[in-house]
Formats: C-alpha cells, structure tokens, sequence
C-alpha cells in the first residue's frame, strides 16, 4: 500500500532527517539485566504459598535444632517412676504439672513424647541432610563423566546392573553387623550404592542433553568438552538437579523408618526406631499418641521438604522466569 | 530380535552370577559370625572344650567350613573296612595331652592330621580341661577336628553345579538294594488306582531308584501337569525353614493340614492324610528308622509334602501383589489422563495433592493411617489369618488398597507428565487444525503416544508382584514372600539369603528384557538391532 507521507505536514527534512550513527551505542543491551538465582527466588517468591511453607521448613529444621540443645533430654529420667509410663496428654499434664514437653503425653519408659519427637527429628533430618549431600555430590560429578564418556558408559552400565540386584537391606544389615548400628554407620549404608541411582538418572540426562545441536555447533566451534560440560549442561541440568535433590531428601528419611522398621534401623532413637519402639503402643488404647506423634512429625518434614524443593525445582527453570 | 534377547539374556545371567559372587563373600566372609551364636540358646549351656567343637560344628551347619572330627573320621575309616569296630573303639579314646594317648589312637591322630593338613585343613587338638583337683570339667574331654573354610570358588563352583538337578535312577546308593532300577510308565497313577481296580485314566512316569518317585503325573492343581525331573536348588535352608530349598519354602503351601482319606497303593491302608503321594522322595532307611511308614509305604519313598490349606508364600504375595497392580493401571492410566487433559483444574490439583502426599510421607505411616481408618471405619479385618484366608476375602482388601496406593500415585504422575509432554507436539497441534475433536485427538493419538513408555514397566510390576512387599505383609501379618530375605537376615540363614537374592536377580533381568521387548512390540519405530528400517 502507497503511503501518504506529503499530508502528514512535516517539511522535507524532517521526513529525511539522517539517524545519528554511533558504535558504542549499538554494543549496548537494551534487554533488562537478568540475574539466573535472582530470577530463580523472585519466581519462588511470588506464590505466597511458597513462602508459607518455607516458613515451616525453616521453623521445624530450627526447632529440631535447637530445642533439644536448651532442654535436657534424658529419655530414662522417670524410668524408676511405674505411674509416669504411658500417660496420654491430659495425664502427663495433670501427674507432671503444665509444661510444654507433656503436651504429646508420655511414653513407654516415662519419657515426654514431645522431646523425644524433636530429639528424633534432629536425628532423622541430619541423615537425610548428609546423606544427600555425599550421594548428590557423588552421583552428580561421576554421572556427567558416565553420560559424556562411551567408555565409562559400557563399563558403569554393568557395574549399575550388578550393584542394582543386590538387595540394599542386605548391604545395610551386613554393615550393620560388621560395624556397631550406629549413626555414622547409617551414612555410610546408605550412600556406599545410594549414589549409583542418582548418578544413572544424571547419565540419561546428560545423554540426552548432549546431543543436542547447539552442543553440536559448540563442539564444531572448537570449545573444549570441559567448558561444554560446565557453560552448556550443567546450567540446563539445575532444575532437574534441584528437583532430584527435592525427592531425595525426604526419601532418607522414610528409607530410615522403614529401615528401622524391620529391625535394621540405628541404636540411636531416631524417628523410624521411635515409630518402631511405639508400633505395639497404635493399638493399644490412650497410648496412641506415642506411636502417631513421630509418624505425624515424619510426615511433616517429609511433606514440607518435598513441596520445597519441587517449587525451587519448578522456579529454578529458566522457561518460567519470564 | 531373537538373537538380542539372547544376548541380552547372557548378559543377565554373568551379572546375576557376580551378584552371588558378591553377596556370598559380603555374608561369608565379610559378617561376623560369632553373632550366630549370640542368639544360640545351646551355646551358653555348653563350657569349656564343648563349646568350642559345638561352635565349629554349627559354623559347618551355617555353611562357613568343613569340619572334621576326629571320630567322624574314624567311623568313616571302619564304614570303609580299613579298621574293626574294637580298634576305632581304642583309637577314639584320646588322651588327656597328647603324650597319654594310647598308641593306636597316636597312630590314628597322626595319620588324621596328615591326610587333612595335606588337604588345607587345620588340625587342632584341645587338651582336656582339668579342674584344680585333676578331674576334667564338665565338657572339658579333649577334642580333636580339623576344620577348614570353604573359598569362595569352591563354594560358588558347587553351588552354581548342584542348582540342577536332573533325576536319575542312581541317585540311591548303589550298594542298596531297592529292587530292579529304572523308569515305568503307567496310563494308570497308582495314587488314582490304588488297589488296582478303579481304572481311573492318568497316565504317569515313575521311578524305582531316582529321587522323587513319581517323575510325571497329572493333578488338579495349577498347572496340573508337574514332573520332578528336573529339579531346581537353590539353597537348603537351615533356621527359617530347616532342611527345605529356598524355591520349595516359597511355593509349599502353608497352615494347618487339610486331611482327606486316603488309601496308599503300596499297603492298601486308608486312612485321614494329608500327604501329598505325588510329592515323595527317596528317604534313605526311614522305615526301620520310623515304624509308622511301614504300614503306609512299601517303599523308602516316605519323605511327601502336605497338603495344607493356605495359599504358598509366593501364592499369597502374587494374588495380593497382580490384584493391586491390575488395580493400579486401571485407576492411574485414566485419571493421569484426565489429569492431564484438564490441567489445573479441580482434578488435576487434587490428584497431585496426593501425588505429593504419598512421594513424601513414609509409607509407614501412610500404611498405618490406612490400616487404622479400614479398621474403624469399615470394620475390615486387620490382621491376615492364614486358615480362613480361603473363605474370608475380606482379609485381602486392606493389603491390596495399601499396596495400590503407592503404585496407583507413581502411575499417575508418569502418565500425567507423559501426556503433557505429548501435548505441545507437532502432531497434536497439526491434528488440532486439522478439525479433530479434543477427545479424539486425546482417546486416538495422545494416549497412544504416552503410553509406551508406560508399557515397558509393565512386564516388571507383574514379575515383581510375586516377591510381595516387606512392610505390607508385615503390616497384616501376611504369609507372604516379601518377608524372607528380612527373616533370612536375622537369623543368619546365609543360603536362603543367597538363594533368594539369586531369585529376585533373574526376575529382575528378565522383567528389564520382558518390557523393551514388549515396548518394542507396541512401538514400531523403537528398534534393538542395527537393521535399517
């Protein structure tokens, strides 16, 4: 379509005024600046619900930690005491006198299941903190090698068939029994063969990531696999990592209870050796509070844990940053 | 395809055998043994130079070494006529020390020691134990063994050679005589026709010399046909099911006995059994040994199986295990798929809501929660009685619910991401401009696409059904399969834990092989061989 510039009312020159030519400023970005981790926690930031939550990760993960550092826990104060076993809550408080450790009752040896929950959690959340930490590490770095690498490849698929077949309860009962069922013990159980699985979902990642094109053109471009593997993937790979990480955490701790649960567990009265302890206690009457409260506070920090760390997994792709 | 399964097959079996390697030196070698004897309530009445031989013994009976007493040796020496009954009755009286023996017994010490040490066996000798007045302790006589650990090739080469069996007719000593040796064939079971005249067509070979005697025969069991020719080992229990092979405590049937008459085609006795005829095998003297069996058996064919009423470990743990998975697919395949096709809708959230719920609580405590609610609520039974499992089925809901909703939540999730994925293809959107209605594009192209991955875990939870699930079983005290390898553990029972990891293993492989094939069937475009398509 022929446009009508002569009745717009502006003079020839203003029509055919030259543009201003200037080379510094055609270096400059007019995009805003855009910061990954800022962008990263204003996503998660926005929904308030993240911050709710978050809350009360940060609220149970402190008192865990510092509540049973201030007070004294000493599970077998009252052992001697035959009236201060198995109080239901009303009880404690009325035999004890009003104090916040008697709100959840008492349990089997006399011992205030508020304290004992919160002893146990700190148990139970350091275990899952650790092992995470060793089997992320471990899995993650020996993963990106397994998935870059045809040759480890061939190699660490007959190591993951062999280690994945045998049984894991067999492994940690045979550390079990080799060394005193304690916590380090446990660490070492269940991150011996834990990373194995990680670092195998890292290889598919990697695998799939790596042959992508504008790798392919990274490669042609002469950039070396190093600096493909860390400029490349590896930010592509946050999200799913963060994400991994959420579903691990939580997956210590229910590994524990259930590992106690069969008798395996560890000699300290972690969450999963209370919940074990308190089995006979959930069918007995007015003593169901001992056998529920730890199975309530597990599902708690397992809970809150997961959604944490799958809305940072979800806010930690830069497909959502916009 | 044929020759990449094979290969694949091959491929399974080497690392099924390092998966043995490993677990028979992590228990053989690695545990401490001494804690077996921790739980040994013989162990603590016995003192002094008893307990030590009475230790090496059970060390033997758990499978860790050989062990040789000085008299077992004798014995065998006069079984073999090198030595008369009064001589071996000399020469095992050892002295107190070494230099009191008698001189036939220093004769027969010193040609004991040196047969075994040239066989790497350690001689030990423990002189009598002597209280302050010269008289010897309560179980302080002297002792002499040799004793030597197995190695682990040795072990794994004779474990490995025995899992088959193939039955022969020279599997009884030679040296007994059981009548003429060999195999018949009948179209008429004896077990059927036992006095001979009630022609009850069925035909079955038997054996006069081989191990079971009854090699192939029809009964109206699942899947009515057995034979007993082949015969699969794979390790004799000790603690939890003494005397009995892993693969045996798995598939006999349990409870109490279910006695119908019976008449025995050897002696025509009837009587209330619970025998099961089909099942004997050869029991060697039993029946001067056991005055019972003579007036049932005609033969040393004694040792039968019973029939009981309940299902076997692996029945129960497969009815529980296939019912739940059924149940999981039919629920999570469609609600992932509306999930999906109504994103962010009321559906969708309150699916991944326990989505969330069953990933992050424990399963313990979700498990509990549930037995607890059933048990209130709906007055379901919450504890497994193995005797009236057969007419009460109330008793299988509770496990199956608490063993769906795991499975149900994992199918969920995956079918509802697979489907989203599918969503923002090319196809879809070409589809969708092509006029096709949501729903076709959902019920014919979507759906297609997403379930393929979905299939290859399929052969998998079918196979893995079978091996039950520890803390379910546990939960409702179901007499399932789930919890041998646990049970095994705790009692030290080192063969069933070798022959039930060897099992899970080859399950495991051939469910691995069992869904690319079948994810190969269903998509034609994956492919495992090289050929050009």
């Amino acid at each position: 379509m022929e446009y009508d510039y002569k009745n717009l009312g502006l003079s020839e020159a203003e029509l055919f005024a030259f543009a201003d030519h200037n080379d510094m400023e055609s270096e400059k970005i007019t995009a805003p600046r855009y910061s990954y981790w800022r962008s990263v926690f204003r996503v998660f930031f926005r929904k308030k619900v993240n911050i709710a939550i978050l809350g009360v990760l940060l609220f149970v993960i402190a008192f865990a930690y510092i509540y049973p550092s201030v007070t004294n826990y000493d599970p077998y104060a009252n052992l001697l005491d035959s009236n201060s076993k198995h109080l239901s809550p009303a009880a404690a408080i009325k035999y004890f006198g009003f104090d916040l450790k008697w709100i959840l009752g008492a349990g089997a040896s006399g011992e205030p299941t508020f304290d004992a929950i919160w002893n146990g959690s700190r148990i139970s959340i350091s275990l899952a903190f650790l092992c995470a930490a060793i089997n992320m590490t471990v899995g993650v770095c020996i993963g990106a090698v397994w998935g870059f690498s045809k040759k480890v490849d061939a190699v660490m698929m007959v190591v993951y068939n062999i280690v994945g077949n045998i049984p894991m309860i067999l492994i940690i009962s045979v550390l079990a029994m080799l060394f005193a069922p304690t916590f380090w013990t446990m660490v070492f159980a269940l991150t011996i063969v834990g990373w194995i699985g990680i670092a195998y979902f890292i290889r598919t990642q990697v695998v799939i990531i790596r042959e992508r094109e504008y790798n392919l053109a990274s490669r042609c471009l002469g950039t070396s696999t190093i600096k493909i593997a860390m400029k490349n993937i590896l930010p592509f790979m946050t999200s799913v990592i963060v994400t991994l990480l959420a579903t691990e955490l939580p997956s210590y701790i229910s590994y524990e209870v259930f590992l106690a649960y069969i008798g395996l567990g560890m000699s300290e009265m972690s969450l999963g050796r209370l919940i074990f302890s308190a089995e006979a206690a959930m069918v007995t009457p007015g003593w169901e509070m001992e056998f529920w409260s730890p199975v309530a506070i597990s599902a708690i920090i397992t809970i809150v844990l997961y959604v944490v760390g799958q809305n940072l997994g979800d806010a930690s792709d830069p497909r959502t940053h916009m | 395809m044929g020759k990449y399964v094979l290969k694949r097959l091959l491929h399974g079996v080497v690392s099924a055998v390092i998966v043995v390697l490993i677990v028979m030196v992590l228990i053989y070698s690695l545990l401490n043994r001494n804690t077996i004897m921790a739980g040994d309530p013989n162990y603590s009445k016995l003192q002094s130079n008893a307990r030590i031989t009475y230790e090496q013994s059970r060390y033997e009976a758990y499978g860790y070494q050989d062990y040789v007493p000085y008299a077992d040796y004798l014995i065998e020496l006069q079984r073999g006529g090198e030595i008369t009954e009064e001589d071996r009755a000399t020469a095992a009286t050892i002295g107190r020390t070494p230099e009191k023996d008698n001189e036939l017994a220093a004769k027969y010490i010193q040609q004991f020691t040196e047969t075994y040490q040239s066989q790497g066996y350690e001689v030990v000798r423990l002189d009598a134990d002597l209280r302050g007045n010269g008289q010897v302790k309560d179980g302080g006589q002297a002792a002499l063994y040799a004793v030597r650990d197995i190695p682990l090739i040795n072990r794994a080469i004779s474990y490995f050679a025995d899992m088959f069996f193939i039955d022969n007719v020279h599997y009884v000593d030679d040296a007994v005589d059981i009548g003429e040796r060999g195999i018949t064939f009948t179209w008429y079971d004896p077990v059927y026709n036992p006095t001979g005249t009630e022609n009850v067509f069925s035909p079955a070979i038997i054996g006069n010399g081989t191990m079971h005697k009854y090699l192939l025969y029809f009964d109206n069991e699942f899947p009515w046909l057995h034979q007993n020719i082949l015969t699969l080992n794979l390790g004799e229990s000790y603690t939890v099911n003494r005397g009995v092979d892993v693969f045996t405590t798995m598939t006999a049937s349990q409870g109490s006995y279910v006695l119908k008459p019976l008449t025995y085609p050897d002696t025509g006795l009837t009587e209330d059994s619970a025998d099961n005829l089909h099942t004997a095998t050869y029991a060697a003297g039993s029946r001067e040994i056991n005055g019972v069996y003579v007036e049932r058996f005609g033969d040393d064919y004694t040792n039968v199986i019973t029939h009981k009423v309940a299902k076997s470990k692996l029945g129960f743990s497969f009815v529980i295990g296939i019912i739940s998975t059924a149940l999981a697919y039919c629920l999570g395949l469609p609600i992932g798929l509306l999930m999906a096709r109504h994103k962010e809708g009321l559906l969708d959230k309150i699916g991944t809501a326990y989505i969330i719920f069953i990933i992050a609580v424990p399963s313990l405590a979700y498990i509990f929660l549930f037995k607890s609610l059933g048990g209130r609520l709906f007055g379901l039974p919450t504890l497994f009685d193995m005797d009236t499992s057969g007419t009460n089925h109330l008793m299988y809901i509770l496990p199956i619910v608490s063993l769906t909703l795991p499975s149900l939540a994992n199918l969920m999730k995956w079918m509802r991401r697979y489907m989203i994925d599918q969503m923002n293809s090319d196809y879809v959107k070409f589809a969708r401009s092509g006029g096709l209605t949501e729903s076709e594009i959902f019920t014919k192209h979507i759906w297609k696409n997403a379930a393929i991955p979905i299939t290859h875990g399929i052969p998998g939870s079918i196979i893995f059904a079978m091996t039950g699930a520890i803390i379910t079983e546990r939960v409702y005290s179901v007499p399932g399969a789930g919890n041998l390898l646990t049970q095994a553990i705790n009692k030290y029972d080192n063969s069933v834990i070798v022959g039930v990891t060897l099992f899970y293993a080859v399950l495991s492989v051939i469910a691995i092989i069992l869904g690319d094939v079948l994810m190969a069937t269903v998509d034609p475009r994956i492919s495992f061989t090289n050929k050009a398509r």
